[in-house]
């Protein structure tokens, strides 16, 4: 059920939104989604397999071979539940389970969260070795999109 | 009965201390290397029912009981708490110390130490670890005892059941690497490992060795193992002993089945294509013993499917012996008739550790329902055949047992982790 019903509910927006569309123009989707990094970073684009590896722990550096360090929203967060099954296609049980077998099999422990995507822009900004996903609206100078989440 | 009590209430023990300690000591460091101390745990309920009421269904090798003959339904097959603490000192050094709580072969719940070592993190890429870690075998072995991380109640009984050492004392080495766009975790160990059996009985392996690569291609991941060591346990000495007294061609049984000083290997190789809505599991494993334990070889394969919180899945599973599971032992024929029954018991007792030689194959549907993102409840049934005369994972069989009748076997778990 937990799983369903924002998947539901966007599908249900969609229509919504398809069907106002042929009154408005084309409003903001519900959450657009960018990942972003340092604006002082040289990082300049990752592809989706490179940030999916990046936060579920499999990566540690980035394509030009510096250290990469993933930063979370909070759990439970619309955002971060999207952001993950747009990347790495999994739900917040799976993600769960995931981060439950690198914990448990001593691999490492799941990225440091913080409240929301000011926050996220925030601590990004400070240090380039930071990666982090927020909403597209929260976007500014301090930082780089590298990837528009699709 | 007293033995059980005293363990739940260790169990209950256990779990308060567990979540007591997960309120207020879940620190978390954001990577910049500051000191950091995490507390998790994970833990299993479940209860399970068998049909064959003349030998127990156990989920491991180290239970003293299951469910079937002792209790016809029985917590104590897949119920377990586990406890870990993460310590990080800096970016490099860190340890890790993980207590798990589980029916053992003393019937009871008494915490053992499953993990405990540092670890030194050399580069990103390659970290060093020193003290009691998880062996390096199979594709789900390293987190067999957390239910929550795989679909089903147990991993496949015929595959892990009779192999239940999973930690050894140590030294490993984790390097992580890319080729292309497949990503490898190569992992080496090298230590001993001694496990506790029926107090004070212990098996000891000396010279273990393992290695492992994992390679993760997108959904698809795919793990190749191989373990190896030289293994003694004081399994039914007394009769090694009798054999060893009796001449030549007895002691001649004894080095060919005791297990004493025996190269032991485990290989296996399996995949996991997961690409979220669906996955595909499949697993082929070979054992040599050069014992009693025999030689084996198992595969499985498990298909399930995710609707919403729903993943119904289905597994198929055996397990063959390749080497002897009978012997012809002592020739009885120009003996005295009193000494003919000692050798002919001494026979049967060999012939019946030979029969512990698992051989099944089990088919098993089950569902999954995640409750909650740290929380999973299932439900399992398993048709379950021992063949070939063996009474394949089965234990404490009653007179009454049947080899090649199926057995029914009914599971209900919840798995959480925190």
């Amino acid at each position: 059920m937990g799983q369903l019903t924002p998947l539901r509910r966007r599908a249900t927006l969609t229509l919504v939104m398809l069907l106002a569309g042929l009154a408005a123009p084309a409003p903001a989707a519900a959450s657009e989604l960018v990942v972003i990094v340092s604006a002082r970073s040289p990082v300049t684009a990752l592809r989706p397999d490179q940030v999916a590896a990046i936060f579920l722990g499999q990566s540690v550096r980035f394509p030009d071979g510096a250290e990469a360090i993933p930063l979370d929203q909070r759990l439970g967060a619309p955002l971060r539940d999207e952001f993950y099954l747009r990347v790495t296609s999994k739900t917040p049980p799976l993600l769960k389970a995931w981060w439950s077998k690198m914990v448990f099999t001593g691999r490492g422990q799941p990225p440091a969260e913080v409240a929301d995507s000011a926050a996220v822009r925030r601590r990004v900004a400070d240090n380039p070795g930071l990666v982090g996903y927020i909403d597209r609206s929260a976007l500014d100078a301090s930082v780089r999109p590298v990837l528009v989440v699709q | 009965m007293q033995h059980s009590f005293r363990g739940h209430h260790l169990t209950a023990s256990l779990l308060a201390l567990a979540l007591g300690a997960g309120f207020d000591a879940h620190a978390e460091d954001a990577g910049d290397g500051t000191p950091s101390v995490a507390v998790s745990g994970f833990g299993t309920v479940g209860v399970v029912h068998s049909s064959e009421e003349h030998a127990d269904y156990i989920a491991s090798a180290l239970k003293s009981n299951g469910a079937g003959a002792t209790r016809r339904w029985s917590g104590d097959v897949d119920t377990r708490l586990g406890l870990q603490l993460d310590a990080a000192l800096d970016k490099r050094w860190s340890a890790v110390l993980q207590l798990v709580s589980e029916m053992d072969l003393d019937n009871s719940y008494r915490p053992r130490v499953e993990w405990a070592n540092i670890k030194y993190q050399v580069t990103p890429e390659l970290a060093l670890r020193l003290g009691r870690v998880a062996l390096p075998m199979f594709l789900t072995a390293e987190y067999r005892k957390v239910g929550y991380i795989y679909p089903w109640v147990r991993p496949p009984v015929e595959s892990y059941g009779t192999l239940p050492f999973t930690s050894g004392d140590g030294i490993d080495a984790n390097l992580r690497w890319n080729l292309g766009p497949v990503r490898n975790t190569s992992q080496i160990f090298f230590g001993h490992a001694d496990q506790k059996l029926v107090d004070p009985m212990r098996g000891y392996a000396r010279r273990v060795f393992g290695l492992a690569n994992t390679s993760d291609w997108g959904a698809l991941s795919v793990r190749a193992s191989l373990l190896g060591g030289e293994a003694t346990a004081a399994i039914a000495d007394q009769l090694f002993d009798a054999l060893d007294a009796s001449g030549p061609s007895g002691a001649a049984l004894t080095r060919a089945y005791a297990i004493d000083h025996k190269q032991i290997s485990v290989a296996s190789i399996g995949a996991n294509y997961d690409p979220g809505t669906w996955f595909l599991m499949a697993e082929a494993s070979r054992t040599r013993t050069h014992s009693l334990l025999g030689a084996t070889r198992s595969i499985y394969a498990s298909a399930g499917w995710r609707h919403g919180a729903l993943t119904p899945y289905l597994t198929w599973s055996h397990v063959r012996a390749v080497g002897a599971t009978s012997s012809p032992g002592l020739p009885l024929a120009g003996l005295p008739p009193q000494v003919a029954g000692q050798v002919a018991a001494l026979n049967a007792g060999l012939n019946q550790l030979l029969g512990t030689v698992p051989q099944q194959t089990s088919v098993s549907a089950g569902l999954r329902w995640d409750l909650r993102a740290n929380t999973a409840l299932k439900l399992q049934y398993d048709r379950a055949t021992p063949h070939a005369g063996s009474h394949g994972t089965l234990t404490n069989l009653t007179p009454g047992f049947q080899p090649g009748r199926t057995i029914h076997v009914a599971s209900v778990a919840i798995d959480f982790v925190y």
